[in-house]
Parts: structure tokens; C-alpha cells; sequence
């Protein structure tokens, strides 16, 4: 009971991490630049868990339209951001490494930006032709990455991603600085975009998030103990038996797999896939076990305050949600690590 | 986008231009046309002076490109910013960068007389190479529609067309004068204006804009008037808010059709008044937003829209 309380989460820290993650949850769906009291919030969400039909009210428009499906988006964000930084720094045994790392976000972000510049401008505006591009190029990053990666060094080594990402990273910055020079004014509004929104979350965005956060996402849970392994080192984690080089594959399609999603609906959110792994490891300690459901949750948490700050706290304008992510999570990772040196 | 920001930082230095504007109250006199040339004074509080009518000029702003045209001196431009794209045939004259990314070599090739630019477009560095190449230059600043007539006059001096400009300013000024707001039942009516789909965060126009002055003009109160220039807005407010009418310039994101489709469709806003009842308003973004002379044309259309007939003379 004790060592298995050691390593894995046990069911009382799921418990308890679930229940601040409801708790937070339920603090944002109530707040917000319109004050709706908590009784009209509760019985809003009540009818609506029941099925029976919405009013027409302010009340109703404002939870089920906005905060609803915006707090769910961003909450599965956040939790998507983390894990994967929390995967990728314990995968390439770099405390600078996140999702962002092999460059498919940068990929994504360029697919975004042809869409808007090849004047697919008729589909753009219904959310499907921008999202679906990124997603695209997403998938097609990936390959290239992994294919590059593979035939120049067989063995995948740590460097060799890391390496890839990088020149991935600035290769389509590149082609999206020259789109952007050509393009004018309107390409240009997407720059915005690319620094992450998540005004525009809607339920379906929510569900492919969801889709996606199941798929990729119990894929990176379930490698726990091999990502334990690489943290001694690679060549520890092959001589107990592990496949290195499968496991890396699994892992890095899990996370590209993820943060293409992630950034195709939400822009790239800075910040989260860095501190938050840390900030959770500064709690719960290095296991993967624990490390990766934990980093979940708490970048939900993290990243649904920061956007309830970027909701109201200049009401009725908003703040781009990578200001406050910024802003909020260097502070906090300062604060925690100060006081974990100390307490040694 | 970059509008909006340039927007705000024009209305942060609002203090500044408005100190500044002591200077435009000669821009209202006669023409001086003194033995040294044609004297003019702009809107920075600069006094500049002509030997002759400039033939060759470069102009960075689209509104002061449309400036030229509207007064027949389109065949001076030499040079265009590169967003200046109205009337069509500015797209023949030569473009150069403009905004932040002003490039004084690439102006300076052109070799104009005379360069017309905005007020927060360059730095002061740029502005003396410039200078120090022999060439004049003439900053608009409208903050206002009334300082459009002021752009409008100090242009039509520059290029030696000062009555087309007093006729210009005069047709302004009449179609503004048709525009007064007709009692109804109730009280104001408000309305909102969108400068940015919902997909990319949600930009309102608020005071201090020429949407809101044109709103004012013609009875309606700005829905957003608590918000200063142009700014990103909760989704929920809007909801709150819930406009009589609501205005949005698809910029380029899509055509008018397909902005209002994706307007009444989002989650929730078929709930809002205005959507209920039809009030929208997709409208060109440059008409309505350039401190140009189509800006009045853009206002007597607002106006047909909110009270369903032409203003009346």
C-alpha cells in the first residue's frame, strides 16, 4: 500500500486534485465580465444537465454560449499543454524541452496562415478551413520531422530531435514571415492568433479537443514507466528491457499528434508546456507515475485562471491569454522554486 | 490588426496631437501664396513651403492617397504606402512600405517633392532623412471627421487645387449636414460595432472612433462608448449589451454574405435583439474607418440602414 502510494497516484491525490479542478472549474463558469449571481449560474447548468429546454435569458446565453464552452476548451487545453511538456521534458531529459519543442506547433501555425493567405477566405470564417489547415500541416510536420530525424541518425537520438525542431521551427517561421510580407494587412491579424485566443471556443472545438486529449493523451499516460526509465538515461532505460526507439516514436506522434490539435484551436499558448511539468514536479516529485496525471490537472487549473484573469480583470476589454500565462507562471515558478531550495 | 494598434496609439498620444492642433487653426485661412512659394502649415504644427504645386509626391496613408484622387491630383503620386488600395488605380502607382516597416531609401529613390504621411507612421529619425534629402514632408493626423477637412485643404494647397478641395470639404459637409438623428419611440438606440470575427477575439470599435462619431450623428449611442478607440471584448458583454444593431466590417477577412452567416450562426447570438430582428450591417472597412472623403458616403448609408430611407436635404 505504501510503496504503491509511492509510486502511482493514488486515489486520494486523484480525488483531490479532481476536486480543485471542479472547484476552479466551477469558479470560472460563474465569473465573469457580466455578473450573474451564483444561484442563476447553478440553475442554468442544472435545466441544462437535465435536458430541459434554455431560456432565452442573458443568464442562459452567457453560460451555455460563452463560459461553458470556453472553459471546458480551455481547461482541456491546458491539460493537453501540460502533458505534453511535461512528456517531452522527461523523453529528451531537457528541462527546456515542451510540446512546442519538435516544431509541429510552428508547422501548424504556418498552416493557418496559408489558409488565410490563399484566400480560402469563403470556408475561413466558419472555424472549419483554418482549424483543419493547421491540423494538416500538423500531421505533415510530424512526418517530415520524424522521417528527417530517422534518416539522419537511426537511432533517434535525443539531439537529433531536439535539433529537428529547431530547424523545423525556423523553416516555417520563415515561409510564414515571407507569406506575411506578401500577403498584406490580413495575414497579418493572424500573427494575433498564432500567439493564442480563446474567445471563439466552441462546443465542437471542445469535443475534438477532448478526442484528441483521450487518444494521444492515455498514449503518454500509459509510457509512464519507460519516460522513469529515460530519466536515468537512454542507455539504462535499453539495458532493462525497454525499446527505445519505439517508445520515443510513441511518444513524440502522441505529443505532435496533441499539440497540433491544441494549436489548431487555440493558437500557441506560451508558457504552460514549460512551467507547469516543472512546477509539478516541484510538488509531487520526478515519478512519471504521478508526474503526468498531476501536470493534467494542474495545467487545467493553471491555465483556466489564467484566462478568468484575462477575462475580467480589464472588463469589458480582454487580455490575449499568453500575457497573463506569461506573466502569472514565471512568478510561480520563481516562488515555488525559492521556497523548495530553502525548505532543503 | 495593425490598424487597431496604430489606432491606440494614436488615441494614447491624443494629449500630444490635441496640443498640437493650436497650430492647424492657420490651415483654415486663405492660401498664403507668399514670393517663397505656397506656405503651408499641417497637422503636426509644421511649416512647410513649396517653391511651386508638388507634381511628385509619395503618400504612405490609404486615406490621403484617397484624398489625392478625390481631388483630381492622383497622377502626382510617384509612390503609394503599400496598403493605400482605393480607387483601383493606385494599384498601377509604384508601392513602398509604410507603418513600422518605413523604409527612407526606397522613398528617397522615388525622388518626390513632397511626402504626405500620418502622424504615428515613422519615426522622427525617418522623418529627418527625409528632410535631409531635399524632400518636404506633410503630416495628416485626423482625429475627427472635421480634421478630415483640414487633411483636405492642406492637400488641395500642396497640389495647387484649392478650390476642388473647397468643393470637396463643401459636398463633405453637406451630406454630414443631411445626417441628424430622427426621434422614435423609446430611448437611444445602441448599437455595436464589430472590426474582428469572433474566431480571432472580438474587436469593437468604441469612442473616439469615426464609427462612433458617425454613430452620434446619427442618434444612436455606441453600445461599447466606455471603451476607448478600438478594443478585444468579453463575448458575454456583447450578450449584456444586447445591441438594436450591429455593424461589422468583414477588413478582408470574407465576403458580406459570408460574414453574416457566420455572424447569426455563432453559439447563442441568434438570442440577441438585433439578430432577431435583422439589424445587421456588413459594411466596407475601409470606408467607414479611412478619415477619407468616402467616409460621408459611408455615414449616409449608415444612416439609410438605421432609419430604412435616405437622409433628406
Amino acid at each position: 500500500m505504501i510503496k504503491n502510494n509511492r509510486d502511482s497516484f493514488s486515489k486520494t491525490e486523484y480525488l483531490l486534485f479532481a476536486v480543485v479542478a471542479v472547484a476552479v472549474f466551477l469558479l470560472c463558469i460563474s465569473v465573469g465580465s457580466v455578473n450573474i449571481p451564483l444561484r442563476e449560474t447553478l440553475s442554468v447548468i442544472l435545466r441544462a444537465v437535465f435536458n430541459m429546454p434554455a431560456e432565452e435569458s442573458l443568464s442562459d446565453s452567457v453560460i451555455l454560449f460563452v463560459r461553458l464552452p470556453r472553459v471546458i476548451c480551455v481547461a482541456l487545453e491546458g491539460a493537453s499543454l501540460a502533458l505534453c511538456g511535461a512528456a517531452m521534458q522527461g523523453l529528451l531529459q531537457n528541462p527546456l524541452a515542451d510540446g512546442t519543442t519538435i516544431g509541429v506547433s510552428s508547422g501548424a501555425a504556418l498552416g493557418a496562415v496559408l489558409a488565410i493567405a490563399i484566400g480560402a477566405n469563403t470556408s475561413i470564417l466558419s472555424g472549419i478551413s483554418t482549424v483543419a489547415m493547421a491540423m494538416t500541416f500538423a500531421f505533415l510536420s510530424l512526418i517530415l520531422i520524424l522521417t528527417l530525424a530517422y534518416k539522419l541518425d537511426f537511432s533517434l537520438s535525443t539531439y537529433t530531435i531536439i535539433l529537428m525542431g529547431v530547424i523545423f521551427s525556423m523553416f516555417s517561421n520563415s515561409i510564414v514571415s515571407f507569406i506575411t510580407t506578401f500577403a498584406g494587412e490580413k495575414v497579418k491579424t493572424i500573427v494575433f492568433w498564432t500567439m493564442g485566443s480563446m474567445a471563439g471556443s466552441s462546443y465542437g472545438n471542445a469535443l475534438l479537443l477532448f478526442g484528441a486529449l483521450l487518444l494521444f493523451g492515455t498514449v503518454i499516460l500509459a509510457h509512464a514507466r519507460e519516460l522513469n526509465a529515460f530519466a536515468i538515461g537512454e542507455n539504462n532505460a535499453r539495458h532493462i528491457g525497454v525499446n527505445v526507439k519505439r517508445v520515443k516514436f510513441m511518444i513524440l506522434i502522441a505529443v505532435a499528434g496533441l499539440i497540433g490539435v491544441s494549436v489548431s484551436v487555440a493558437g500557441t499558448i506560451g508558457f504552460v508546456g514549460l512551467v507547469i511539468p516543472h512546477i509539478t514536479r516541484m510538488l509531487v516529485g520526478p515519478n512519471h507515475k504521478k508526474l503526468l496525471p498531476a501536470a493534467l490537472f494542474l495545467g487545467a487549473i493553471f491555465l483556466m485562471l489564467a484566462d478568468l484573469i484575462s477575462r475580467v480583470a480589464l472588463s469589458p476589454l480582454e487580455l490575449p491569454i499568453g500575457v497573463i500565462t506569461s506573466f502569472v507562471g514565471s512568478i510561480v515558478f520563481v516562488y515555488i522554486f525559492y521556497f523548495k531550495r530553502k525548505g532543503r | 490588426m495593425r490598424n487597431f494598434l496604430k489606432r491606440n496609439s494614436i488615441l494614447a498620444l491624443i494629449l500630444a496631437s490635441a496640443f498640437m492642433f493650436s497650430g492647424c487653426a492657420n490651415g483654415d485661412g486663405p492660401p498664403v501664396e507668399s514670393a517663397n512659394g505656397i506656405e503651408i502649415t499641417d497637422m503636426a504644427g509644421q511649416t512647410i513651403i513649396l517653391e511651386k504645386p508638388a507634381d511628385r509626391i509619395v503618400a504612405l496613408t490609404a486615406s490621403d492617397c484617397e484624398i489625392l484622387y478625390a481631388l483630381d491630383a492622383g497622377d502626382t503620386l510617384v509612390g503609394r504606402g503599400e496598403y493605400c488600395d482605393y480607387p483601383e488605380q493606385i494599384l498601377e502607382v509604384k508601392p513602398v512600405k509604410s507603418g513600422s516597416d518605413t523604409n527612407v531609401e526606397q522613398i528617397i529613390a522615388l525622388q518626390p517633392q513632397l511626402v504626405i504621411m500620418g502622424n504615428m507612421d515613422q519615426t522622427q529619425q525617418q522623418i529627418d532623412a527625409i528632410k535631409s534629402a531635399g524632400i518636404q514632408v506633410l503630416i495628416t493626423d485626423p482625429q475627427k471627421i472635421e480634421d478630415i477637412y483640414v487633411a483636405i485643404e492642406i492637400i488641395g494647397k500642396a497640389v495647387g487645387k484649392n478650390d476642388e478641395a473647397r468643393k470637396l470639404i463643401e459636398e463633405m459637409r453637406s451630406t454630414f449636414d443631411q445626417i441628424k438623428p430622427i426621434d422614435g419611440d423609446g430611448g437611444r438606440k445602441t448599437v455595436y460595432f464589430e472590426v474582428s470575427p469572433l474566431e480571432y477575439g472580438l474587436w469593437v470599435a468604441g469612442a473616439n472612433t469615426f464609427m462612433d462619431e458617425i454613430a452620434e450623428m446619427t442618434g444612436l449611442e455606441n453600445a461599447f462608448s466606455d471603451v476607448s478607440g478600438w478594443g478585444q471584448v468579453s463575448q458575454e458583454q456583447v450578450f449584456e449589451r444586447d445591441p438594436d444593431y450591429i455593424v461589422a466590417v468583414p477588413m478582408s477577412y470574407a465576403s458580406e454574405l459570408d460574414y453574416k452567416q457566420e455572424l447569426v450562426n455563432r453559439e447563442g447570438w441568434q438570442n440577441l435583439k438585433a439578430v432577431k430582428n435583422d439589424a445587421i450591417y456588413i459594411t466596407d472597412s475601409d470606408a467607414i474607418t479611412r478619415p477619407g472623403p468616402r467616409i460621408a458616403k459611408a455615414a449616409k448609408d449608415f444612416y439609410s440602414f438605421v432609419y430604412g430611407k435616405q437622409p433628406e436635404q
